[in-house]
């Protein structure tokens, strides 16, 4: 064949796939079919074109041969598009100007009739020698990323995740909206399942982050949140609100200020009493450097009043003039570590009941830097007769949360244990609808010999009585509970933090509100967004261990996919505005699901930020006037594919 | 290859001349879900041709009503579920796209059963063969009935 008779032919690669796809298609009647197509087909069977040798050899032959565009019909696109425009580079093709069609799973295994699968595999490739003319080269390009890696939430989870970043050498930005590091178990005095002391155990890691060689590497950002996201995977950049602390590095930490300070809140932390508007949440908080809250400073709700800053020993390390900010940071990926709590609001049973405490405030009840320093007494400042302890208050009941969060077991074993070692006279109860402690470790828990008492479900309990002489009733069984202090293991639940960066990172959720995992089992720490990872229980309730583990797990895909001096590359299958078809009609700008178009208010004229684009194609649909070109799935590819289909 | 699905099962058998049925689908779910029907051999209509794109909200009204221009019997766009969709809200467009559509073509003279719009996951391969299975029945009923006038 001359070199004339050759030029701008459609190369057509037909596959066996080993007998599975020539055992329903007849090719050569698809062939004899399609010969006279304009597209100037030029077939080729191949047995298994997909083989490393057939890929060779194929790639041989379209270099010698030159067509003007290939076509492969084969196995689905979603298996071996890749593989395939592997094959056109090879040969020297654009990989662009290749188009699959899928007779394996869309023909040669769904028709059972191989004169119908042969016809419908005739049309297919007739839709695609007709789409595939249109295909133009495309040109594949990559930009340089970030590797700034941000960190939002410094509970156990982003710590760990921090640090880990930081020990592979890069730099972190620790994103917390509380004044302090730690998350939740920085507040617990012991953790189940080996009774360990909570700031104990994290303190290492406080520390490191806060000095030493690792936080030269971490920038933290405390008393902040992530007000907008902006940028895609390799180049995003946030936008940070940061609250004033009022108080500079500059403190020792001596707390004379509050001690002077008029001003009182009640106490957040402790779930009980009250703080001074200049104070550390607890004893021990790091870094241990008093914040103010404005709501209740006298000085900043208008005041006068500067007694901190007479009492303070260091000049300038109180700094009532201090404004909010606004910091910009960019990243090239982002983990998401912003935790659980445990649900607001009691079972109807124990409504407008005293005495009654969240397993958190238990936890802090029994914490010697708590509102009692470890003393077990009522709010009102009693010891109490009997403490019973309500597990699954609201767990399992589909009303509530129709989940086991999986901790509170542990939790309730953790505090009957606490106890019975302050006080080994108390009578202390556990009710429970299920018990679950699962794991290696986790059974000495119950070694001591407790026995709970179980329960049928919400409905099944009632309170009687008042103070010492309060019980719980357990209707289905008669059972009776001492009860003079009660305490709820309430579900756990994305909090309001958790939400909150779902909604600013767009990031999906689970229907309980957690933050989604692309794969539950598989990718339980990569979200659906690329470049944004999951670590610790802001993906649903989970012990340390898990916290630990996904905080590791988050911060090595950040490093895996995001490597120093390796680009990114960027699809060339993305939309763009042609510029002088546009009308400035605005109606693909809030359509774009990633705020990839931007509005030209000069030229009135709409443009696509290719770093932002995702290819979806639903500007490309929704543009009135047809100025947006879907690179890959133009409109007229795909009025072509139809005319060849339907012909 | 000896298919494992018997040719009794499907129905199918001496239909000519088959009728034109297109189906868009999403790469991410409906397209995986057909795939998926490839592998567990299901039997899936021959007159199903299946457009892929990367999201159900690339498809434009004009292209369907393209496609019932060049001769298309029946039209099929599916889409992943709600709040499955691989770009967030893409399917959210197909389905408003979808109900304009089912008012306006009957205003062409198009019978709206011609038309469906519906969600496909990945894993819905059954559903995948169920609906373009009822929907291609549903075209050769529309079909016979016009025949008949
Ligand atoms: C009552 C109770 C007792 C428990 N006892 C134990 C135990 O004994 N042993 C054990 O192994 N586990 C225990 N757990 C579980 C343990 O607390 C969790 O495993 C752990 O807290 C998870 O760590 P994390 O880093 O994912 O989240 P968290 O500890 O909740 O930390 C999340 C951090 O993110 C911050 N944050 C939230 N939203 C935002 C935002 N939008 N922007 C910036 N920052 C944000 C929060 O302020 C917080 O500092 C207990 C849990 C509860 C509720
Ligand atoms: S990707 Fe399936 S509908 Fe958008």
């Amino acid at each position: 064949m001359s070199a004339n008779d050759r030029a701008g032919r459609t190369a057509t690669i037909l596959c066996n796939c080993s007998g599975i796809i020539s055992g329903q298609i007849a090719w050569d009647q698809v062939q004899d079919h399609l010969a006279e197509h304009p597209s100037r087909p030029l077939f080729r069977v191949d047995d298994l074109a997909c083989g490393q040798d057939n890929l060779e050899a194929l790639a041989e032959w379209l270099r010698a041969e030159q067509p003007a565009r290939v076509v492969v019909a084969a196995c689905s696109p979603r298996e071996h598009l890749e593989t395939f425009r592997g094959m056109m580079r090879k040969a020297g093709l654009n990989p662009y100007l290749l188009q699959m069609v899928n007779v394996r799973e869309q023909v040669s295994w769904v028709t059972p009739d191989p004169a119908e699968a042969t016809e419908k595999a005739e049309r297919l490739v007739r839709g695609a020698l007709e789409r595939v003319q249109l295909h133009t080269p495309l040109a594949e390009r990559s930009v340089p990323v970030q590797t700034r890696v941000a960190v939002i939430g410094a509970g156990p989870a982003g710590m760990q995740a921090a640090l880990t970043l930081a020990r592979a050498g890069r730099e972190v930005v620790l994103i917390e909206r509380e004044s302090f590091l730690g998350g939740l178990p920085v507040r617990f005095e012991e953790l189940f399942p080996h009774l360990e002391c909570g700031p104990c155990l994290l303190e290492p890691l406080m520390g490191d982050i806060l000095h030493g060689a690792l936080s030269e590497r971490i920038r933290l950002l405390d008393l902040s949140e992530v007000a907008q996201v902006k940028g895609a995977f390799g180049n995003y950049i946030l936008s940070v609100q940061r609250r004033p602390r009022y108080v500079t590095e500059q403190c020792i930490g001596c707390m004379e200020c509050s001690a002077a300070c008029p001003g009182r809140r009640p106490d957040p932390w402790n779930t009980r009493g009250e703080l001074a508007a200049i104070q550390v949440p607890f004893s021990g908080a790091l870094p241990s450097i008093p914040h103010i809250d404005a709501a209740s400073c006298l000085h900043l709700q208008g005041g006068t009043c500067d007694a901190c800053v007479q009492a303070c020993p260091v000049e300038g390390a109180i700094t009532l003039d201090q404004a909010p900010e606004r910091l910009e940071v960019e990243v090239g990926a982002i983990i998401l570590a912003t935790g659980a709590l445990e649900k607001e609001g009691v079972p109807a049973a124990f409504a407008g009941l005293p005495d009654t405490l969240s397993a958190y405030a238990m936890e802090r009840l029994l914490a010697s830097n708590g509102p009692t320093e470890g003393r077990i007494e009522t709010p009102e400042g009693r010891p109490p007769a009997s403490v019973a302890i309500v597990q699954c208050a609201g767990s399992l009941d589909p009303a509530e949360a129709a989940y086991c969060s999986g901790t509170c077991c542990q939790a309730a074993l953790k505090y009957e244990h606490m106890l019975h070692q302050k006080e080994p006279a108390l009578p202390v109860t556990r009710l429970v609808r299920e018990q679950v402690a699962p794991g290696l470790d986790a059974a000495h828990l119950a070694a001591h010999g407790s026995v709970p008492v179980r329960y049928a479900g919400p409905s099944d309990l009632s309170v009687e009585g008042a103070g010492d002489s309060r019980l719980i009733r357990v209707t289905s069984t008669g059972a009776t509970v001492p009860a003079e202090l009660i305490v709820l293991c309430r579900p756990i639940v994305p909090g309001a933090g958790t939400p909150a960066a779902a909604h600013t990172f767009e990031v999906g959720t689970t229907p309980e509100g957690f933050l989604a995992p692309r794969h539950g089992l598989s990718a339980p720490c990569t979200s659906l967004r690329m470049g944004i990872y999951l670590a610790g229980s802001a993906r649903g309730p989970g012990d340390l261990r898990e916290a630990f583990a996904s905080g590791t797990a988050a911060a090595g895909l950040a490093l895996s996919d995001l490597v120093e001096g390796r680009d990114l590359a960027i699809s060339p299958e993305r939309a763009e505005v042609r510029e002088t078809d546009c009308s400035g009609c605005q109606t693909c700008l809030p359509v774009c699901p990633y705020s990839a178009l931007t509005w030209d208010a000069d030229l009135r004229v709409a443009r696509v930020a290719d770093l932002l684009c995702m290819s979806c194609g639903t500007c490309v649909a929704a543009c009135p006037s047809g100025a947006i070109t879907g690179h890959g799935f133009t409109r007229d590819m795909l009025r072509h594919e139809l005319e060849g289909v339907l012909a | 290859m000896t298919s494992v699905i018997s040719p009794e099962a499907t129905g199918s058998i001496a239909r000519p001349p088959m009728l034109k049925v297109v189906a868009f689908l999403c790469n991410w779910c409906s397209y995986a879900g057909a795939d998926k029907a490839g592998t567990n051999q299901l039997a899936i209509p021959p007159e199903l041709s299946v457009v892929r794109v990367m999201c159900s909200g690339r498809v434009e009204p004009t292209l369907i009503l393209e496609a019932f221009q060049k001769g298309a019997d029946g039209v099929m766009v599916l889409a992943c579920h709600p709040g499955d969709c691989h770009y967030k809200e893409g399917n959210l467009r197909a389905f408003c796209r979808a109900e304009l559509l089912e008012r306006l073509i009957p205003q062409l003279g198009v019978d709206p059963l011609r038309f469906r719009f519906d969600y496909i996951s990945a894993a819905e391969s059954d559903k995948f063969a169920q609906i373009t299975r009822s929907f291609v029945d549903g075209l050769s009923r529309i079909q016979k009935t016009a025949a008949a006038r």
